[in-house]
């Protein structure tokens, strides 16, 4: 039993050591908004009787431009991650024409949109975003921050 | 001392080297950007909805409906037979209204022609706000073609709905006569909506005729 504990803690010890790949904001200073401003509508025009379905949904469509010569003939995971920020939990999904991936995302997490290896000095795609809200948490315009980062493999 | 000036200089070549080098540097890295970020804004972010007697959607709230306007005036009424007048009896009014079922959910909430169907909503964006209000605007009396009068506060309403358990946001109630009243409120962001069945009181004797008021209901949203 005393060999079996020391075993354990060995391999909880050097496990996560050996699994956590670096992590890189990538440069996104060529990514443009085509619409300039998300509208939010009510996803439901009517509440319920709980008072319980009050969603603003929006979307916008942005041309995205990430640099990624640090990384160029080597392998590399990419994902878009969507802070945790105010007002509070956004909800994020996007289609994309297919250089990168489509996907959803919740604030506070993040969502894999490219894992291949590295062939050109910036990648370029065109995402159109749907971002969901509760409306209850909406006071004014707010900024919704979002980025790219590599794992390096 | 003459040593000094070649010194200077060479620092001073150094200098610019490293400013020059410096700058580009600075050039570089405030064109780099790891953040990208949108600005969301609430369009229309406040509604209401008032609907006493029949009402427009176009599809119930389960299916995504919405809202329309529709100027109709329903009418309650009730004819009191001779022998009954002023004998203290309530008669009950009933509604030409056809408004059963509730926009919610197409369930039959209302009971035709006993009962009138008053519901609605308030939307909003940010958090619970005070209740939106819903007031009534009641003449003195109701009146007939030779000048008679009954005061509105010879009708009463009850108040229900098919199903319901507890408490209505739209309480019974008294017209008041001449004036202003509050007849109920909705939260913020909830569907409200009760069953007012109509009563006249009955407890005077008047005079032969049809007497006729109208009353208007408000929605005010803070």
């Amino acid at each position: 039993m005393v060999g079996d504990f020391f075993l354990a803690c060995a391999l909880s010890i050097i496990w996560p050591a050996a699994a956590r790949a670096k992590t890189t904001p990538i440069d996104d200073s060529g990514t443009q908004a085509i619409e300039p401003a998300v509208t939010l509508r009510w996803k439901s025009a009517t509440p319920s009787r709980t008072g319980a379905d009050n969603l603003m949904v929006g979307s916008t469509t942005i041309r995205v431009r990430i640099n990624v010569t640090p990384w160029l003939r080597r392998s590399g995971r990419i994902y878009l991650d969507l802070p945790a920020q105010q007002p509070g939990p956004v909800s994020a999904s996007w289609t994309t024409q297919g250089r990168l991936q489509p996907g959803q995302v919740h604030s506070g997490n993040r969502m894999l949109v490219y894992s291949r290896p590295i062939a050109a000095p910036f990648m370029e795609d065109v995402l159109t975003f749907q971002f969901s809200v509760d409306g209850t948490l909406i006071r004014r315009t707010f900024p919704l921050t979002f980025h790219f980062e590599m794992d390096e493999e | 001392m003459h040593a000094t000036p070649p010194h200077r200089v060479r620092y001073s070549r150094d200098g610019l080297r490293r400013v020059f080098f410096g700058a580009v540097l600075f050039a570089a890295a405030s064109h780099a950007a790891f953040a990208y970020t949108v600005t969301l804004t609430a369009a229309a972010p406040k509604a209401v909805y008032l609907q006493v007697g029949v009402g427009s959607f176009t599809n119930t709230y389960l299916n995504g409906g919405q809202p329309g306007n529709n100027t109709t005036i329903n009418s309650v009424s009730v004819t009191v037979p001779g022998a009954a007048v002023g004998n203290g009896t309530a008669q009950s009014m009933t509604t030409n209204s056809t408004a059963a079922m509730s926009f919610w959910d197409n369930y039959i909430f209302c009971n035709v022609p006993g009962q009138v169907y008053i519901g609605g909503f308030y939307r909003t964006t940010g958090g619970a706000t005070a209740a939106a209000q819903v007031t009534a605007t009641v003449p003195t009396s109701l009146t007939s073609a030779s000048g008679q009068t009954i005061p509105f506060s010879k009708i009463s309403w009850a108040t229900s709905g098919n199903g319901d358990t507890g408490g209505q946001p739209f309480p019974a109630g008294t017209f008041v006569s001449g004036g202003v009243q509050n007849v109920g409120a909705m939260s913020s962001n909830t569907w409200n909506e009760s069953c007012w069945a109509f009563s006249y009181l009955n407890d005077s004797v008047q005079a032969a005729g049809t007497f006729t008021g109208t009353v208007r209901y408000s929605l005010s949203s803070p």
